[in-house]
């Protein structure tokens, strides 16, 4: 799996991984928009609910989707050991993703868990990109 | 606005901001092209070689300064 990951990203693993995990970062402030005008907190005259529901959707599909291959190519490559308080919010980041994904399921769209759910996930998107990331691309 | 026009234009907008988060972060990183890689390193070994002869250049024209003053 390593020499996969190794070969796919020609030896930039870290440099291919800060930049997914920016795109996860900048498509998880988007759909906190995209929710604020879905749960209509934000009103904008070009964008109804019910599309904004419907991209909000599209778009964290996306995100799980991403999610998924950073936390593997991380996962195989680095560790668990060099990880530190990163491999902690990753992980609680994977583990929202997949309660988000069973409230949907099982609750529907009008659970009340899920904007509570979806707030501490961009909070953990956020601390996970700021502790490997946000280190890497400060440092350099 | 009609619903499917604004599902499009939500969906061009998450394109462009992830479009926007690669150029951000990779023109952080630098030139990542062999190409320019290897002028880079080109320039890094010129410049090099440039102060080494400038010390050598340095180190003849002493030599030569206490040879003279050896022969007076």
């Amino acid at each position: 799996m390593e020499d996969l990951i190794e070969n796919l990203t020609r030896g930039n693993v870290t440099e291919v991984k800060v930049v997914l995990a920016s795109v996860l970062l900048a498509l998880a402030v988007y759909q906190l928009v995209l929710a604020a005008v879905s749960y209509r907190k934000v009103r904008l005259r070009f964008l109804d609910s019910g599309p904004a529901t419907w991209v909000h959707r599209a778009s964290g599909d996306t995100i799980i989707v991403l999610a998924v291959l950073v936390a593997v190519a991380c996962l195989s490559y680095y560790g668990f050991e060099e990880g530190g308080a990163h491999a902690v919010f990753g992980c609680l980041l994977l583990g929202a993703l997949a309660l988000k994904v069973l409230a949907v399921r099982i609750g529907g769209s009008s659970s009340p868990l899920l904007p509570w759910i979806g707030i501490a996930l961009f909070g953990l998107f956020a601390a996970t990109w700021l502790t490997s990331a946000g280190d890497f691309l400060g440092a350099s | 606005m009609r619903p499917s026009a604004q599902i499009i234009g939500s969906i061009l907008v998450a394109l462009a901001i992830a479009a926007v988060a690669i150029a951000v972060v990779t023109a952080h990183f630098g030139p990542t092209s062999s190409a320019e890689l290897e002028v880079q390193e080109e320039r890094i070994e010129q410049r090099e070689e440039a102060r080494e002869e400038r010390a050598e250049a340095r180190e003849e024209r002493r030599e030569q300064a206490a040879e003279a003053r050896e022969d007076r």
